[in-house]
Parts: C-alpha cells; structure tokens; sequence
C-alpha cells in the first residue's frame, strides 16, 4: 500500500492522479518528508514548464479576476504541516497528519466528574449528515451564526484539517468548524473538550466529519479554562479523555 | 547556481551575454536566467495579498497571469475555456493565498499547480477520456507558436530551456510527460496510450522530472 502510495509521485506532480489518489498521495506526504522535499522541487519544474507556456491573457481577464476576487472572502492561516503547493482545489485536500504535527502541545487531560460541570449543552454534527431534521439544522446552524457573529468573537486556529474555534464569552459558546479533517479510527468519534487551569478537562460534544466538514458547539462559561481540546474517544463520546489530544488550542 | 549549466540547456540558436542577463524588459526590469528577482518578489507579493493587500494581488496577476493562462491554454485547448480557468485559478490563489507556505516551494510554482489541476479537471471533465485517447492517441508535441508572448525575454528563455530539457530525456520520458502535464492524461491513459505497464508510466514521470529538475536545478 505505501509502496504504492510512494510510487504516485511522478504522477501527482504532473497532476495524473484521480481525486482519490491525489487525497491518497497528500496524506501519505505528510508522514514522508523525502516524498514532500521532492515534491517541493519537482513543482518546480513543472513551474518552468508552465511559464515556457506565458502568453498574454484576453484583457478582459484582469477586470473578471479583480471584480471577482473584491467579493471573494480569503481563507485563514492554517497549521497545515505538508507543502502548500500540494493544498490546491478542488481537490483542496488539506491533509494534516496527526502523528507528525510539530506544534502539538501535549497536555495531560484529566477528568472531572460530569455533575460538577459548568456544561450546558453541547452539540456537534457533521455537516448534511448527522442531522437529518432540517428544522433541527437550521436551529443549529442560527446558534452557530449568534455565537461566530457576537461583538466578543474571537477565532482561533485548530489544528484539525484546516479548521479554527470561534468562542464568545458574552454568548457562553465555543464552535469548532473546519474543513479536510481526517477520520477519526473506526469505531471513534472527535470529542471537544474544555481544558480547565487546573488540568482538568470537561467533556463536550462529540463530532464526526463528513466529507472532511465538521462543526460542533458547546455551551459553557469560560472562567479558568485555559484551552481547548480535541481528542478521538469511543463512539458516544467519554466522561473523560482516554487518549492524549490530537489538537489543542490555547486560549 | 551555475550559469554555465544553465546555458548549455539552451537552443543553441539562443545567445545570452555571458549567462548573467539575458536582457531588460519593455519596464527596464534586469530578468536573469532564472528570473529570480521576479521569484523572490513574487513570493513577497503572495504572502502580502494573503493578508489581504488587494494591490500585491494585482502585481502577482500582472507577473504571472500570463503563464497561468497560457498553461491553461495549452491544456485545454480553447481561448475561451482558458479564460474561465485562468479566472477560476487566480480567484483561487487570491482565496488561498493564506495556505503558501514560502519554505515548502516558490510561489511560482504553487500558482502554477493551481493553474495546471484547474486545468486538467476542466479537461477531464469536458472530454470523455475514451474518446480523448482515441482521437489523439500518441502525443503531438508540436504547438503552433503562440504570438503576444508576455515579458518576451524571459519566456523564450524558458521556452527553449524547456526544449532542450526534453530533448534530453529518453523518448518514453519525453511522452509520458507530454501526455500527462500538456494533455491532462491519468497515468493509466499514460500506460494505455504508450502501452506499456501502469508501474512504467508512473516511473518514466518520476525519472522524467527528476532529470529536468537535475538539468535545471531547480530545487530549492
């Protein structure tokens, strides 16, 4: 299988690749640092290749790209570790290795007892699935919106796919959302949790990606937590984690 | 980096002072070899519009809309189609630009990534792949030279760099690049139009790149 995957580079340069080989081929990149160092300096020569092709473009192309481009929102940084030559839509596969992220902070989770939890309510769904209701839906995605667009809002990047953390103290709420987030291993789910100063951590919703999407929320007051915390847990969710965090985000 | 090599690359018919410059463009701007003032300057300008910085985007657009959309035109053929790419591909390094990370390749090079996967997908999805192998089997690598070309010094430079390049790789190298970078064949489409096995296809692209990248140093 990684041979195989290895053996996808000549292919993935020149974009040979189906959609699923090229998914394949960027998260195999991110564990592999010879395959990322030649696929660094072999879009390179394909960059001679294409620039062998410069001609002038139609004039009306720069006034198409610039009126586009004034109503067209930028993503934000993200801790994607692989090339960025290699996170290019559509297959706009960001693949994060959660083995080999450099900026993993390890924080020790320890859990608390469910009764003495501040938590009021959390939910997480992925994206067009977990929710069927489109009533239910819609209520969701309007918290969402209440919490992201609060005067207070305050993102943050997680290191999950490409993904960020918006929370709000005057609306009590954190959501996760993000896009090319990894499955989680069979028979787990993503669970957020709120790390509190004194180590301990308080168990949120549980979420799975679709497709990569995923957005979950929390409600919860904010005094003395200090970060928060993404860690795979069985299906359901734990009281406390069971496993050391995939992603961590300080406050 | 050394010139010398670098120059031997180039058609014989293409003489450039002792491999320093190669000229000025119409704006006065000394274009080396490599372009490498354009590179370094481009890749600034890249993390700049990634901040949002509307007026560095337009000067990436005036370096490099012209490769972008003349790789989009050599893919897909039409003036019209390669103009909705180019759009496409811009629109999306304007979007993403957050997403470059200056230590992991030029941002020449992850422009031109953009421009070339738009490219391809538009291929792949207008043109039922059977009937693309059936009407144009093996590749054709003669193009009719395109005129209005851009910051013309430099591009011609590259132009017979390129030519050179390949003339230097073995013949099924030569094709398997041709068909997969210029026509947008799968590397299956590879091994079928050069018929020979999947596992040649991907090596002659591999051992193909590498060469160019060893003849050119491009490597970063």
């Amino acid at each position: 299988m990684s041979e195989d995957v290895h053996a996808l580079l000549g292919p993935y340069i020149v974009g040979a690749v189906s959609d699923e080989e090229c998914a394949d081929f960027e998260a195999h990149l991110a564990t592999c640092s010879s395959c990322t160092e030649d696929v660094a300096n072999l879009l390179e020569v394909t960059a001679v290749l294409g620039e062998a092709e410069a001609v002038a473009p139609p004039l009306s192309l720069r006034a198409r790209v610039m009126d586009e481009i004034a109503v067209t929102a930028q993503v934000t940084p993200t801790a994607t570790p692989i090339a960025a030559t290699a996170t290019v839509a559509p297959a706009d596969a960001t693949v994060t290795a959660l083995a080999d992220h450099p900026r993993r902070r390890r924080f020790t989770l320890i859990g608390v007892a469910a009764a003495s939890l501040l938590v009021l309510a959390g939910v997480g769904i992925g994206i067009g699935s977990a929710v069927q209701d489109r009533q239910q839906q819609l209520a969701f995605e309007k918290d969402v919106m209440m919490v992201t667009s609060a005067p207070d809002a305050h993102a943050m990047d997680l290191e999950l796919g490409s993904a960020h953390l918006v929370m709000s103290e005057r609306m009590d709420a954190v959501v996760v959302m993000g896009d090319d987030a990894p499955m989680p291993h069979d028979g787990m789910e993503y669970q957020l949790w709120l790390v509190m100063d004194d180590g301990k951590a308080m168990p949120g919703p549980t979420f799975m990606p679709d497709d990569g999407s995923f957005m979950a929320m929390m409600h919860a007051g904010f005094d003395g937590v200090v970060a928060f915390a993404i860690t795979e847990e069985p299906h359901g969710g734990s009281e406390a984690p069971t496993s050391d965090p995939i992603a961590v985000t300080e406050i | 980096m050394s010139s010398d090599r670098h120059l031997r690359a180039v058609d014989d018919s293409y003489h450039a002072p002792d491999g320093v410059t190669l000229g000025t463009s119409g704006t006065g701007e000394v274009i080396t070899p490599r372009g490498l003032v354009r590179a370094a300057n481009l890749d600034s300008l890249l993390t700049q519009a990634a901040r949002g910085s509307g007026a560095a985007f337009e000067q990436i657009y005036d370096n490099i809309s012209g490769a972008v959309y003349g790789t989009a035109l050599r893919v897909v053929r039409d003036p019209q189609l390669a103009e909705d790419v180019a759009q496409e591909a811009l629109v999306e390094v304007w979007r993403t630009a957050a997403r470059f990370r200056p230590d992991a390749g030029s941002a020449r090079a992850w422009i031109l990534t953009i421009a070339h996967r738009r490219a391809v997908d538009r291929v792949r999805s207008e043109q039922a792949h059977t009937t693309r192998l059936r009407h144009h089997g093996k590749p054709d690598d003669k193009q009719a030279p395109t005129d209005n070309v851009v910051d013309t010094m430099f591009a011609e430079w590259e132009a017979a760099r390129v030519r050179a390049g390949l003339a230097e790789l073995t013949e099924l190298q030569r094709e398997a690049i041709i068909l997969a970078y210029y026509k947008g064949y799968t590397h299956r489409e590879v091994s079928e139009a050069l018929d020979i096995p999947l596992g040649t296809a991907k090596a002659r692209l591999r051992d193909g790149l590498m060469k160019l990248r060893d003849m050119w140093e491009v490597a970063r």
